[in-house]
């Protein structure tokens, strides 16, 4: 396991507000978190609880409504588009629940697409770089073949692939057992671990302890903030009770 | 720059993989961009033939056309269509041409038909009149022998010719035993002496002669032409000078204007004394004007510029449409394509990545429709020019691919291609990558759906302007070929013979014809034949002032009167009934005294009435020794020279009576139709003038349907746009519902999960579309009344405002609105609410 010694992220009071005609929706709330360069975190929470809307903005899909956001001591909270793309092709690679490989481009292709959205990289070094991603994952011989003649697992290798290709600072991973078997779920989560172990930095959203249990540390979310696992157990256990205690008030 | 060609190599190996992916896509952009692309550049090219290409003659910017204003002195005009202020007579053309030291020089060209006699068989063809240094000037090479030179065209001369290349090479074969040979041109032998370059037809665009004779011996063209050296009062030559190097048209104008004055001045002296007002017009009021002159002469331009010009906005918005169409269809694929453009942002991809990727897809499009509509665009033009050429003419227009027309087939492609795919490029520009990236399917809505909306309303708006347009048209061909003429043009033949083009001496002529018209009369199934000088409903124009006894006219009054030299059964034959008095017999002759009819117009101005007008005396022309004819019958008014023309004062004079008409067209009356004695016909010509070529033998019907060869031409062509449009728009129309349907399946599963019926559904759908339709119906019918004033001029006998056209094509497109949204609502009420509720 890689030595960690300063903070790859690093976010402050990050809120985000989501306006429908009459409801502000509160999705996240005075967030602040740590993430350390080659740690495993693993983000967990009920359904709403903000975990995914908080991997969107980690990953500059998504920007904060207010809030501190530094990625490799860089403030990024208010780039514009352009800056976000170059940076998450840059620092950042994807690895989405449902692959989204792209059906059109065989696995070489997927996996070279973020290199060819950087300016300057040869196009040896590409190739070098993908057959090696490739290789990582053990996929190196599908190359030629397209998404659709692969199975789900082998799909979210590849994405894997792509997401290591460009050396990213950290990897964002969305549910990535979602839609996989558990065979194909736990191989994939292997994977991971071995990644980590590498030294990548990963931070992995799941509801799913038994995949969450793999991360050096967990991060539980409850209603747009951060809270300790106890508390997130009590809190739980609350709503429960507030639910059962309505339900029977109703009756 | 390597990378950077590299990625643009990638982009573009993955447009074509994307397109090759999706067929049908690929298909139906490329068919619909190469029907609007192909359209413009059949058009373009057609107008760019007549009314913008240079003629392939040596610096043909030094060119200048030479049209002198003023009172003209009164004789006969050429009658090959020209304008008259561009007409010279010899005399004149000779001073200018030795006396000028302004332009390099100056040539003179003319137009008329001969007999071209070679190995026994006589065909009757265009020549061109013209002077020495017609090819000299010009910059024109022989592809054979040699051209036309100045000591050509003197009268010691011996009479040569020159062979055009098309005639050469279609007729002749290309056979180089012609050079040297004696040809009988209009009975007379003339020695061939070269061909002329191919790519050189004329100084005159759209004739097409198939022999240049020198000025000199235009008499073997036009016999009346033997005296011409020395007649100032017959103009039928137009003139072409070429400007010196550097010397603008308007200062070579300012140089020639003395010579002009004084030539004007000498010609003014020959005539005799004058009134002042006329010496003023004639002189002082006289301009030379040099116009430019690098697209040449042409006695068809001015008839073409407006249809083309029409026609060339209509293939314009056929275009647009198929612009729109195809923007249409990519607003949808890039819907369904909404989230791979977002997997693309998420690894790092730019906003002005993903615009090129967009935009490479389109011009790839574009690229292949141009390619397409490039390889169709002279099977067009073949299809239009062989409509608007005279049967057995070369082309007027050449079905060739140039470099002009592939400039622009392939610009407007580009441009067209930008104006599609920027829409769904912006579109992309800003994506919403957290949403569309959690989506389980891969289609997304989102405002592309008004985008797609508005895009099909603009299809139905457009298609309204072209339908209406054609609606427009073709009631107004509809309306031209019911056109009362005045005669019964059923059961009708005409043909046309020239005595002289065969050599028939002039004293030969006059019992040629007499025999002619016995010999025919004598046909089995034919009821009467008739002859005349003018022949009817084929642009003829022939018209004279004249003087009536006891009639003085009001000073302003200037009345051209029509004049018809007629055999004697000619308003029998044709059908146009006497309203008082008699007609022609074969007793008058020039051995009786002159006899006239007039027309019911005729007889109405001068006299009142048509009984009025019977015994009354009308002299041709002014003046003191007049030739008084007696009006011995009124006819009823008839049209003469087209369909669009309105009725003109005519007076009628017996053949018989007229000093020279060798040239007539006759008419047989038959029993059926005039196609059954059509080898009779040919049969007894060829027994009593085996000589004489029969020109122009078709039926009546056939002549009043070519005169409306541009209108045929131009209906037929709006008729297949409004088609295609409508095909277009109702293609449109059903993919934004098929589109919306599909994206409205869990909607609909809902409606029907809570109890709605599958009319209830279906009436969804038709509203929808109802909608857009309308929309574009009442976008389109205002700008189609502003686009219909602009066809005015070729609209007849409706309203640029005709309701019954606004209403029926709004009604055509509602109709096909409907029809187009059949299978979507049929699918939507179809719909299986358990499943549409389970499907994400």
């Amino acid at each position: 396991m890689a030595e960690r010694t300063e903070n790859l992220i690093h976010i402050e009071s990050l809120t985000k507000v989501f306006y429908t005609d009459e409801i502000e929706t509160h999705a996240l709330s005075g967030v602040h978190l740590s993430i350390a360069r080659g740690e495993y975190v693993a983000m967990s929470g009920p359904s709403g609880c903000g975990k995914s809307t908080l991997l969107s903005i980690l990953g500059l899909l998504d920007t904060p409504t207010d809030g501190k956001y530094t990625l490799n001591n860089k403030a990024v909270a208010n780039l514009n588009f352009a800056d976000r793309s170059r940076i998450r092709n840059q620092e950042i690679g994807f690895i989405f629940q449902s692959f989204n490989l792209i059906g059109d481009l065989s696995v070489y292709e997927n996996v070279e697409l973020p290199l060819t959205y950087r300016s300057g990289m040869a196009a040896s070094e590409r190739k070098d770089r993908v057959v090696k991603a490739l290789e990582r994952v053990n996929m190196a011989h599908r190359l030629r073949h397209y998404p659709a003649q692969l199975s789900g697992g082998q799909q979210q290798r590849v994405a894997v692939a792509r997401a290591l290709a460009g050396s990213p600072s950290i990897l964002l991973a969305d549910e990535p057992t979602g839609n996989l078997d558990s065979k194909n779920g736990e191989a994939v989560m292997r994977l991971l671990n071995e990644l980590h172990a590498e030294g990548s930095t990963i931070c992995m959203v799941t509801h799913d302890p038994r995949f969450a249990a793999h991360a050096d540390r967990q991060v539980h979310l409850f209603d747009g903030k951060i809270v300790a696992e106890g508390e997130l157990q009590h809190l739980l256990a609350a709503a429960e009770e507030e639910y059962r205690t309505g339900y029977s008030a109703a009756r | 720059m390597a990378t950077f060609l590299g990625t643009v190599f990638q982009d573009v190996r993955y447009a074509l993989r994307q397109l090759r992916r999706t067929p049908g896509f690929a298909a139906t952009a490329v068919v619909t961009l190469a029907l609007g692309i192909g359209a413009n550049a059949a058009i373009f090219s057609l107008l760019d033939q007549a009314l913008l290409r240079s003629l392939p003659v040596r610096e043909p910017r030094q060119l200048v056309l030479l049209e002198g204003t003023g009172k003209a002195w009164s004789g006969r005009t050429s009658g090959h269509g020209g304008e008259r202020e561009m007409l010279f007579s010899v005399p004149m053309y000779r001073d200018l041409y030795e006396k000028n030291t302004v332009l390099q020089g100056i040539v003179a060209t003319s137009t008329g038909a001969v007999g071209i006699e070679r190995h026994g068989e006589t065909a009757v063809q265009d020549a061109e009149i013209v002077s020495g240094n017609y090819f000299s000037l010009l910059g024109v090479r022989p592809a054979l022998g040699r051209v036309l030179t100045a000591a050509d065209d003197t009268d010691n001369a011996a009479p040569v010719g020159v062979l055009s290349y098309d005639y050469w090479h279609d007729r002749l074969g290309s056979d180089p035993a012609v050079l040297d040979e004696t040809l009988r041109i209009s009975g007379k032998p003339v020695t061939i002496v070269g061909v002329a370059a191919p790519e050189f037809r004329s100084a005159v665009w759209g004739q097409t002669p198939a022999l240049f004779v020198p000025l000199a011996h235009a008499a073997l063209v036009d016999p009346s032409q033997a005296d011409s050296e020395h007649n100032h009062r017959d103009r039928w030559l137009n003139l072409v000078g070429r400007l010196r190097d550097g010397v603008s048209p308007a200062a070579a104008e300012a140089g020639m204007t003395p010579l002009w004055h004084a030539l004007r001045a000498d010609e003014l002296a020959a005539m005799g004394s004058k009134p002042g007002g006329f010496t003023a017009d004639f002189l002082t009021n006289s301009r030379l004007h040099l116009l430019e002159g690098a697209t040449g002469l042409s006695y068809s331009r001015q008839r073409l510029e407006k249809p083309l010009l029409i026609v060339m906005c209509m293939a314009g918005l056929m275009l647009l449409l198929a612009a729109v169409n195809v923007a249409g269809l990519l607003l949808v694929r890039s819907a369904v394509r909404a989230r791979e453009f977002c997997v693309r942002y998420a690894l790092g991809a730019t906003a002005g990545r993903i615009v090129r990727q967009v935009l490479l897809e389109g011009f790839l499009l574009g690229f292949a429709g141009a390619v397409l509509g490039v390889a169709l665009a002279p099977m067009v033009v073949r299809v239009l020019s062989s409509r608007l050429t005279d049967p057995g003419d070369p082309l007027l227009f050449l079905p060739t691919v140039d470099g002009r027309m592939l400039a622009v087939s392939f610009a407007l492609a580009m441009v067209v291609s930008l104006g599609f795919s920027v829409v769904p490029a912006i579109q992309l520009r800003k994506p919403d990558l957290v949403s569309t990236l959690k989506q389980q399917g891969s289609t997304s809505a989102g405002r592309g759906l008004n985008l797609r909306s508005v895009a099909v309303s603009l299809q139905v708006a457009l298609s309204v302007l072209l339908l209406v347009c054609a609606g427009l048209l073709v009631r107004s061909l509809q309306n031209l070929r019911h056109v009362d003429v005045g005669f019964n043009t059923e059961q009708l033949l005409t043909l046309h013979i020239d005595p002289e083009l065969a050599g028939y001496p002039a004293d030969r002529i006059a019992p040629l014809q007499r025999d002619v018209l016995a010999a025919l009369s004598g046909i089995p199934g034919v009821r009467s034949v008739a002859a005349t000088d003018s022949a009817e409903i084929a642009g003829s124009d022939s018209g004279t002032n004249v003087t009536v006894e006891g009639y003085t006219a009001p000073p302003e009054e200037d009345l051209d009167i029509g004049r018809i030299g007629v055999s004697p059964l000619y308003f029998a034959t044709l059908q146009e009934p006497l309203v008082a008095g008699r007609a022609f017999t074969e007793n008058d002759t020039l051995d009786h005294p002159p006899v006239a009819i007039v027309n019911q117009s005729f007889a109405r101005h001068y006299f009142g009435s048509a009984t009025a007008a019977l015994g009354k005396r009308m002299a041709r022309g002014a003046g003191n020794k007049l030739r008084w004819m007696e009006i011995v019958g009124v006819v009823r008014d008839a049209r003469h020279i087209g369909l669009r023309d309105d009725v003109k004062m005519t007076d009628f004079t017996p053949l018989a009576q007229e000093k020279k008409a060798a040239d007539v067209t006759l008419y047989l009356r038959t029993a059926e139709e005039p196609q059954t004695v059509f080898r009779d016909v040919t049969a007894t010509m060829h027994r009593v003038a085996p000589m004489l070529a029969l020109q122009h033998m078709m039926t009546m019907g056939d002549q009043v349907d070519r005169t409306l060869a541009d209108e045929r031409t131009i209906g037929l062509l709006a008729a297949a746009f409004g088609v295609l449009a409508t095909g277009l728009a109702g293609i449109g129309l059903y993919g934004v519902l098929a589109y919306n349907t599909a994206q409205r399946t869990r909607e609909i599963g809902i409606r029907m999960a809570l109890g709605s019926s599958r009319a209830a559904v279906s009436r969804l759908v038709l509203a929808e579309v109802l909608l857009l339709a309308g929309a574009g119906v009442l976008a389109g019918l205002p700008c189609a009344l502003l686009l219909a004033r602009m066809l005015r001029s070729q609209l007849y006998g409706v309203s640029a405002t005709d309701p019954v056209t606004l209403a029926s094509v709004a009604m055509l497109m509602l109709a096909v609105a409907l029809v187009s949204a059949l299978l979507p609502a049929r699918r939507a009420a179809h719909v299986d609410p358990n499943q549409a509720l389970r499907s994400e």
